[in-house]
C-alpha cells in the first residue's frame, strides 16, 4: 500500500499530463471534435427518450434529464471498464521500454473519462434549470456518491487490466458482460417501479450501476437520500477491489512487458 | 583504491515461461496451463561496471542481449538473481517512448520527460537544448505523425540523450537519421560517455562502433557469457568465431 501511494506521488503528475494530452489530441484534428462529447451523449438521450417514452409510452418525471443522469453514470463506468482489459497492450511502446507502475495507466484513463463525465454533468445541470427540476439539501450526496462511482470503477478497471493481459478473449466477454449490466442498470427506465417485486431489489443491491444511477437520481430529482448502507457497502467493496488489484499488479506486473 | 561500482548483476535469469496467452474459447478455464513451454533467455549471467565505464554487449540475435538491458531497465525482473543499480537513475534509450501521435513534438518532449521521471521545472530548462540538438527545424510544432521515421528518431534520441540519468543504456539507435545527424549523435556519445559519472550499456550489432567506444566488451552466446575483456581481444575473437560459422 505504502509503495503504491509512493508511486502515486511520483506519477501523478506525468498521469494529468498525459490525460490532458489525451483530450487536446482528441480535439486536435478539428475544434468541433470537443463538441462530439456533448453530441454523443444528447443524442443517446433522443434515442432513448424515443424508445422509452415513445414506443413503450414509459415515461418518467423530468424524463431526459433522467436518462442523462444514468448515461453519464454508464458512459464513465463503460468506457473505464473497455479500456481497461486492454490498457496494457494498447499502451505497448510505453510498457515495453520503460518501467511504469501498471496502475498509472488505469489512473491516466480515469483522468481522461473523469473529464468528460464531468461536462456530462454540466450538461445535466443545464437539463435540470430548464425542467425546472426543484433543488434540495439532498444534493450534497452527489459528491459522495461520484466518490464511490470513482472508487468502484477504479477498483473493478485494475482487476480486469490485470487478466485482460492474460486472458486474449477476455475483451469479448467483457463487451458482452457490459451490454447485459447496460440492460440491467435502469438507464432509460427506473429499476425500482418498472421491475415486479422482488427482480427490482435484487438488482438495485447487487448491481452496482443501477444502484449508483438510482442513488444519483433520488439525491438530484427526487429529493431522496439514498441508501446510507448500500453507499458505504459499495464503498468498502471498491476499497476492497482495488486493494487487490494493486496486490496483484504489485505481484505480477514485471511480467506483463514479456506477454503482451 | 576502489572504485565505485554503478551496476552489478548477479546470477541473472530470465525466462520467457509459460506466460502464454491463453483464450477462454480454448480452454474454459480448466485448471492451470498444462503445456508449460520454458525459453530461457539468459541463463545466470554475472558482472560488474564500474562508474563511468561503457560496456557493450555483443552477440548474434537472440542471444540475450536485449533482454539484458530491459532487465536492468527495470521493465522485466529477474527470475532468479539479482540487479543492484546502487541507486542510480537509468533510462533506455529508444525510439520514441510514449509518443503521442497527434501532438507536437514540443509536447511530446513533455510527455515523454515526465514517463522518465523528470519534474516539468527540469524539462523546462532542458527543452531548449533538446530542441536545438534533435535540428528538426519547425517540425517541432507539428504533430508527431508528420515526421518523418529519421526526424522521429532524431528527436527521441535527442530526449533521452539531453534529459540525463546516470546509467544510460543504449539498444542499437546509434545508427539514427541522416549523415549529418549520425555524425552528431555518435560525437554525442562521446560527449556523455567522456562524463565521468555516466555509466553507459551499449548493445549494438556495429563492431566498429564498440570497439571505439567501449572500455570493455561483453560476448553473450545463448544467455551466457562467452567472454568478458578488452574490446579489442573480444572483438578479435567474436569475428573469428563469426567468420568460422560462415566458413
Amino acid at each position: 500500500m505504502k509503495k503504491f501511494i509512493n508511486n502515486i506521488k511520483r506519477y501523478f503528475k506525468y498521469a494529468v499530463y498525459s490525460a490532458r494530452a489525451d483530450l487536446k489530441a482528441e480535439v486536435a484534428g478539428s475544434y468541433l471534435n470537443w463538441l462530439w462529447w456533448v453530441l454523443d451523449p444528447m443524442f443517446f438521450m433522443l434515442i432513448y427518450i424515443f424508445i422509452a417514452g415513445i414506443v413503450f409510452k414509459k415515461t418518467e418525471l423530468y424524463f431526459p434529464v433522467f436518462i442523462f443522469t444514468g448515461l453519464t453514470v454508464w458512459d464513465y463506468f463503460n468506457r473505464n471498464i473497455n479500456a481497461s482489459v486492454k490498457i496494457v497492450s494498447a499502451n505497448r511502446p510505453i510498457v515495453t521500454k520503460i518501467y511504469i507502475p501498471k496502475y498509472i495507466l488505469i489512473l491516466q484513463k480515469s483522468f481522461v473519462t473523469f473529464f468528460k463525465m464531468l461536462i456530462s454533468w454540466g450538461l445535466v445541470i443545464i437539463l435540470m434549470i430548464l425542467w425546472k427540476v426543484p433543488l434540495t439539501p439532498y444534493i450534497l450526496y452527489f459528491f459522495p456518491i461520484l466518490l464511490v462511482l470513482y472508487v468502484i470503477t477504479f477498483g473493478f478497471s485494475l482487476i480486469l487490466m490485470h487478466f485482460g493481459i492474460f486472458i486474449e478473449d477476455l475483451g469479448n466477454v467483457i463487451t458482452l458482460v457490459l451490454k447485459l449490466v447496460f440492460y440491467l442498470s435502469g438507464i432509460f427506465y427506473n429499476v425500482s417501479t418498472s421491475l415486479p417485486e422482488p427482480f427490482n431489489k435484487i438488482l438495485l443491491n447487487l448491481n452496482p450501476v443501477a444502484f449508483l444511477i438510482n442513488a444519483f437520481r433520488d439525491v438530484l430529482l427526487y429529493g431522496k437520500a439514498p441508501s446510507l448502507l448500500l453507499l458505504s457497502g459499495w464503498f468498502l467493496v471498491g476499497i476492497f477491489s482495488m486493494m487487490i488489484g494493486i496486490h496483484i499488479i504489485h505481484k505480477y506486473e514485471n511480467s506483463y512487458a514479456k506477454v503482451i | 583504491m576502489k572504485k565505485d561500482i554503478a551496476i552489478t548483476v548477479d546470477n541473472l535469469h530470465i525466462s520467457y515461461r509459460g506466460l502464454k496467452k491463453f483464450s477462454i474459447k480454448r480452454s474454459l478455464f480448466k485448471g492451470k496451463k498444462s503445456s508449460v513451454e520454458v525459453f530461457e533467455a539468459v541463463k545466470g549471467i554475472s558482472f560488474t561496471i564500474e562508474k563511468g565505464k561503457i560496456l557493450g554487449f555483443i552477440g548474434k540475435n537472440g542471444s540475450g542481449k536485449s533482454t539484458t538491458l530491459r532487465a536492468l531497465a527495470g521493465i522485466f525482473s529477474p527470475d532468479e538473481g539479482r540487479i543492484d543499480l546502487h541507486g542510480n537513475s537509468v533510462s533506455l534509450l529508444s525510439i520514441g517512448v510514449g509518443f503521442q501521435p497527434k501532438l507536437t513534438g514540443q509536447e511530446n518532449i513533455y510527455l515523454a520527460g515526465m514517463l522518465l521521471g523528470f519534474s516539468e521545472k527540469q524539462i523546462r530548462e532542458k527543452e531548449k537544448e533538446i530542441i536545438a540538438f534533435a535540428d528538426i527545424g519547425d517540425f517541432i510544432y507539428k504533430p508527431v505523425k508528420t515526421y518523418s521515421s529519421g526526424m522521429y528518431s532524431k528527436l527521441a534520441f535527442a530526449i533521452t540523450a539531453i534529459l540525463e540519468t546516470d546509467i544510460m543504456l543504449i539498444d542499437e539507435v546509434l545508427s539514427v537519421g541522416d549523415a549529418a545527424f549520425k555524425e552528431k549523435s555518435y560525437n554525442k556519445m562521446r560527449e556523455l560517455i567522456s562524463d565521468a559519472n555516466r555509466t553507459v550499456v551499449i548493445v549494438s550489432h556495429s563492431l566498429s562502433t564498440i570497439k571505439e567506444l567501449c572500455d570493455e566488451v561483453l560476448w553473450l552466446h545463448e544467455g551466457n557469457i562467452k567472454k568478458i575483456g578488452k574490446p579489442e581481444e573480444v572483438i578479435e575473437e567474436y569475428e573469428e568465431y563469426m567468420a568460422a560459422k560462415k566458413g
